[in-house]
């Protein structure tokens, strides 16, 4: 309990010092950043930055402040703004308020939506019906809807045409909705399709056999099974739903949500130190109470068979894969392959403003964005920087996430800290350092998005390791490195590979999100998620700009799921022969 | 029966919550109680940034919705009219002399020449100087109650013209902090009184029945702010606020024709060129892009429509400008596509832009496409003012689409082109640094006629184009959106009016 208590500290203490060193990093003068949020279109004279540093005590550099900040807090003052003057604290408590009521708004929509995904395997697995592994396509298709395209499009359907909720604002329930649900849905269908898939493994158990021939009902045995199963998925919810406390800026700014991730993505952009810090302060500790919530939720579900190591073995039974799945991938990668080869006789960046948002036609198959540029040419010659970068992006994210799961509860803090962590302020943090670059972008999602699998490593590795066969098989002498190879990591990979393809599309468009910043491809490289976030403003005008990019980022969603389904599927193959050294 | 009490709890738990979530909505909500059908529901586009205070940026909100005064405001034409003063005579070259009206503050104290006094020195003593008074230093001295003295150094033509920015608006003395800060919640002598500013989110606003310029026909105004421009649209086109402004090209189209409401703005798109160092140093080259420029590609498809191609650095919302405009001589001969290429050797154009306004981008692309088939390499750099601003002004880039507001706050052009064009000036990302440049605009400054002024400044504009520093792309019109309901909404070029006494619903 003390090593892990002491791994929280030391990760909250590095990330708010790194967030405290924030304006000074980049090298560039803070008080013109905080000149130019207070007061738009002013030329910055010298006289005025000087008067700016002078009256915040810029000079005095990050110390100072630092220590002033966390004496305040003791009294229970966090400072004021550098930007507007008044107190942070009661800015930071109402905005954390409100994005903490849309989160628990998203994680209601969230558990609808993921036990609508996995019911079917639910109820054909309490019956004893399971033969053949459903590759989630449809989990896969939602998790790769974009959260700010689906919630323009809600706020278009639901609140400007049919009026049925108010399109902005923080009014009452009713405005709950909407955000709700484009936050939850896709979160819902990265939950339910991992729950779908380990929920085979669950009914595989000689119990439910057992229990079957006994004559229990169906529900009853289901919901025992599903016990074990949401142990291992409920982590999730801390980067998945948790994480949108700060991190859903996207809807916010849409539904116009006075949220804690607008307030940490404008003070960081204004060098706005003190509610910069208090909003991280903030996540932090929501971080570190969620993942302990989270962990005494687990222990309790998983009973004293954990601490006995009286678990029954991770490893899923060998189901043949639905007969549609090699239908499915193989229509997804045919349409994909088409995209690409007409795409790349096209040119995508020839600006034709006769043709600006044309329909789809023959001339343009797939219609014009708003500059008349040829959609099909900007999809094709973006599909392969976008899938590579997105494709390394997760490779890595997995590997930091397998081996800070190994470690248990030493890197738990630091999974906490990180999870809550909004992607924009690993990216600001990542520019103070280099500087804007493609490699830029990459190392800030790296930096954010490896939490998912660290966190469900930990879990599984946990659970895995209270097996009895693990046990008997150290009571063999068999060593760690061989325990790894041969038990742990075989039991663990195929759900952190499922989870790492069901993020995908997540990826890609985080990887977009950063552009602003000036971190990855500099326009106009058409690149998936520019493509998207660009055209996001023709959504009603020109629905076509926007559906195409979209469609191929589900193509490339179902494709990635189907081809690692199954056990003897090449990818989830490779990828466990690779991480384990197994020599085939 | 073991197994059915766990629901149960969970439901209990989460009946506990809800008056938790209630609550967390209350503190956002509007007050709609009596008489909310004569009140006006608005949708601002930037909020506030430091709490409306009138030494900030926040001061344009404060004219918008009628809350403040100065002494003077500017009418049509953009020359001084009497709003706080009935009537003032310049004295010398720095000495001014105001009549000022009966007025009465929000808070029932009346407006006295003392107030006056009291406000200017709060401005001129603020540690961060508010835009308005970056060149000139005011001193305030009362004559009498109704009389009041202002001396400037250095001489100062157009005060009168500048004392109409509501960054120098006259509050009453309960709105001074003891450590400077200044707030305009029940101080103001406008049409409008606010009663509640919560935070960044909204703002409530009552009619004012004691205004000297009579009562407002709106029982109040409902204010809330929001950033993204689809959902000023959409809050607009659901009908939960009656009036929305800046509406994005991209979603102009798709509000009905009786709703959006086009005003020419005194904003300009230009494409900055620096003349320091770099590809642009060459004055061939630069006269290669002013050439190999077409703004009609831009205004069609990236404007939708909603911009004029520009004429020069003024449009038409500066309304003098047109008939006064000095034909561009002396330029240099551009460059051929060949001449480019072997000027350049291989070098990229560095061509910046920042997101914060989002038809900027898709104006770079279209420039780089342009730039390229005048023979240049481009690479385009986009990204947020913040992070780009920095860059900017160390002169890392050899274009900028940039967006300027030519008329500041005195409403006179000289603040804009001193600052922006002159080798001295704050804000000069071309890094222009022309001796003929410097005098046209000098002389401009000194100039206190009125019309002469407005000649001279046009004067300044030509030599500034005979540089090539600045190519005007286009100027930009504003669409206001107000619902079929609302009569009386000033379409204001300079986006310092847009409620007033006359505003309500039909």
């Amino acid at each position: 309990m003390s090593k892990s208590a002491v791994g929280r500290v030391v990760a909250g203490a590095g990330l708010l010092a790194a967030v405290a060193l924030l304006p000074w990093l980049s090298g560039t003068d803070p008080a013109l950043a905080v000149l130019r949020a207070r007061s738009a279109d002013q030329g910055p004279a010298p006289e005025q930055l000087a008067a700016v540093r002078e009256q915040l005590g810029l000079d005095q550099g990050p110390l100072p402040h630092l220590v002033h900040w966390l004496d305040g807090l003791l009294r229970g003052d966090a400072g004021v703004s550098w930007v507007s003057g008044e107190p942070v604290l009661p800015e930071v408590a109402a905005a954390f308020a409100v994005s903490l009521t849309l989160m628990l708004g998203a994680l209601v929509v969230t558990i609808a939506v993921a036990a609508l995904v996995c019911a079917r395997t639910l109820r054909q697995g309490a019956e004893l019906r399971l033969r053949e592994e459903r590759a989630g396509t449809a989990a896969a298709f939602l998790a790769a809807l974009p959260k700010f395209l689906l919630a323009s499009l809600l706020a278009t359907v639901f609140a400007v045409w049919l009026g049925w909720f108010p399109s902005s604002g923080w009014e009452g329930p009713a405005s709950m909705v909407l955000p709700a649900l484009a936050l939850g849905v896709p979160s819902g269908a990265v939950i339910g399709g991992l729950l779908a898939q380990s929920l085979p493994g669950a009914f595989a158990e000689p119990w439910v056999r057992t229990w079957h021939a006994c004559g229990f009902p169906p529900g009853y045995i289901a919901r025992h099974g599903l016990r074990g199963a949401v142990a291992g998925v409920l982590p999730q919810l801390l980067p998945t739903i948790i994480g949108l406390v700060g991190g859903a800026v996207a809807v916010e700014k849409i539904f116009n949500i006075p949220g804690l991730g607008r307030l940490a993505l404008d003070a960081a952009v204004a060098r706005d130190l003190p509610p910069l810090q208090t909003a991280t302060l903030v996540l932090v500790l929501l971080g570190v109470v969620a993942g302990l919530l989270v962990g005494a939720a687990r222990r309790g579900l998983l009973g004293p068979a954990l601490r006995d190591g009286a678990l029954p073995a991770l490893n899923p039974p060998a189901l043949r894969p639905h007969r549609f799945t090699r239908w499915i991938g193989g229509l997804c990668a045919l349409a994909l392959l088409t995209l690409v080869v007409a795409g790349l006789s096209r040119d995508p960046l020839h600006v034709d403003t006769a043709a600006r948002l044309a329909a789809p036609s023959i001339e343009h198959p797939l219609g014009t964005d708003s500059l008349g540029r040829d959609l099909l040419a900007r999809l094709g010659h973006g599909a392969l920087r976008t899938t590579a970068l997105a494709l390394g992006v997760t490779a890595v994210s997995v590997l930091i996430g397998l081996l800070l799961g190994m470690t248990g509860r030493v890197s738990a803090g630091l999974t906490e800290v990180a999870s809550t962590l909004p992607a924009v302020l690993a990216g600001l943090l990542t520019t103070a350092v280099t500087g804007p670059s493609v490699w830029g972008a990459a190392c800030a999602v790296c930096l954010v998005a490896w939490t998912p699998y660290a966190v469900q490593a930990a879990a599984l590795f946990e659970q895995e390791r209270a097996t009895e066969h693990v046990r008997v098989s150290k009571s063999l002498g068999a060593s760690p490195v061989h325990l790894m190879r041969r038990s742990l990591l075989p039991a663990v990979l195929p759900s952190v590979l499922r989870n790492a393809v069901l993020r995908l599309p997540t990826t890609v468009l985080v990887l977009a999100s950063l552009g602003f910043l000036g971190l990855g491809e500099q326009p106009p490289a058409p690149e998936w998620g520019r493509l998207l976030s660009e055209n996001q403003p023709y959504l009603e005008l020109a629905p076509w700009t926007v559906l195409g990019p979209a469609g191929a980022l589900v193509l490339l969603s179902v494709l990635a799921v189907s081809s690692a389904t199954g056990p003897a599927s090449p990818g989830r193959r490779t990828l466990v022969a690779v991480l384990s050294g197994r020599r085939r | 029966m073991r197994q059915s009490r766990r629901p149960l709890t969970g439901l209990c738990a989460l009946l506990t919550l809800t008056p938790l979530l209630t609550a967390c909505f209350a503190a956002s909500g509007t007050d709609t109680s009596a008489g909310s059908s004569s009140r006006l529901r608005v949708a601002l586009a930037r909020p506030p940034a430091q709490a409306l205070s009138p030494l900030s940026n926040d001061a344009t909100v404060l004219g918008k919705l009628s809350v403040a005064e100065g002494l003077t405001v500017l009418d049509a034409n953009g020359s001084a009219a009497p709003a706080l003063a009935t009537s003032w005579v310049r004295k010398d070259a720095t000495t001014w002399t105001f009549e000022l009206r009966k007025a009465t503050f929000h808070d029932g104290t009346a407006f006295t020449a003392e107030s006056v006094v009291a406000s200017l020195g709060h401005a001129a003593a603020a540690k961060v100087k508010p835009r308005v008074l970056s060149d000139v230093t005011l001193t305030a001295k009362a004559e009498d109650a109704d009389t009041v003295t202002i001396s400037t150094s250095p001489a100062d033509p157009v005060l009168p013209m500048r004392l109409a920015s509501h960054e120098l608006g006259i509050f009453a003395t309960k709105a001074y902090g003891q450590d400077g800060t200044v707030t305009p919640v029940g101080t103001g002598t406008g049409a409008f009184k606010i009663t509640k500013l919560t935070g960044k989110s909204s703002v409530t606003l009552d009619r004012f029945d004691g205004y000297w310029g009579g009562q407002a026909k709106s029982a109040g105004i409902d204010v809330t702010w929001i950033v993204d421009g689809s959902a000023r649209a959409n809050a607009l086109r659901s009908g939960e606020v009656d009036i929305a402004e800046w509406i994005p090209a991209s979603q102009a189209k798709l509000l009905n024709e009786d709703m959006r409401h086009e005003v020419s703005s005194v904003r300009t798109d230009s494409l900055l060129l620096n003349t320091g160092d770099g590809i642009f140093a060459d004055p061939s080259l630069r006269a290669a892009a002013r050439s190999a420029l077409d703004s009609s590609a831009v205004v069609g498809p990236i404007f939708a429509g909603h911009a004029d191609p520009a004429q020069g650095l003024f449009g038409p919302a500066v309304t003098w400008a047109a008939g006064k405009r000095v034909a561009v001589t002396g330029r240099a001969d551009a460059a051929s596509v060949a001449d480019v290429k072997a000027k350049t050797q291989g070098r990229t154009v560095r061509l910046a832009a920042i997101t914060n306004r989002a038809e900027l981008p898709e104006v770079a692309t279209v420039v780089q496409q342009q730039l390229e088939k005048a023979g240049f390499t481009v690479q385009q750099d986009i990204r947020e003012t913040a992070q780009l601003e920095p860059d900017l002004l160390a002169g890392k880039y050899d274009a900028l689409v940039f967006s300027r507001v030519t008329l500041l706050d005195t409403g006179d052009a000289v603040a804009y082109l001193a600052s922006d064009f002159t080798s001295s000036g704050t804000y000069n990302i071309a890094r222009l640094e022309d001796a003929r440049v410097d005098q046209a605009i000098a002389a401009a400054a000194q100039e206190s006629d009125t019309a002469q002024r407005q000649q001279k400044i046009m004067l300044a504009e030509a030599e500034i184009l005979r540089t090539d520093a600045a190519v005007p792309l286009v100027h930009e019109k504003v669409v206001q959106g107000f619902s079929p309901r609302v009569e009386g909404v000033v379409l204001d070029p300079r986006e310092r009016t847009l409620i007033t006494t006359g505003t309500h619903l039909k």
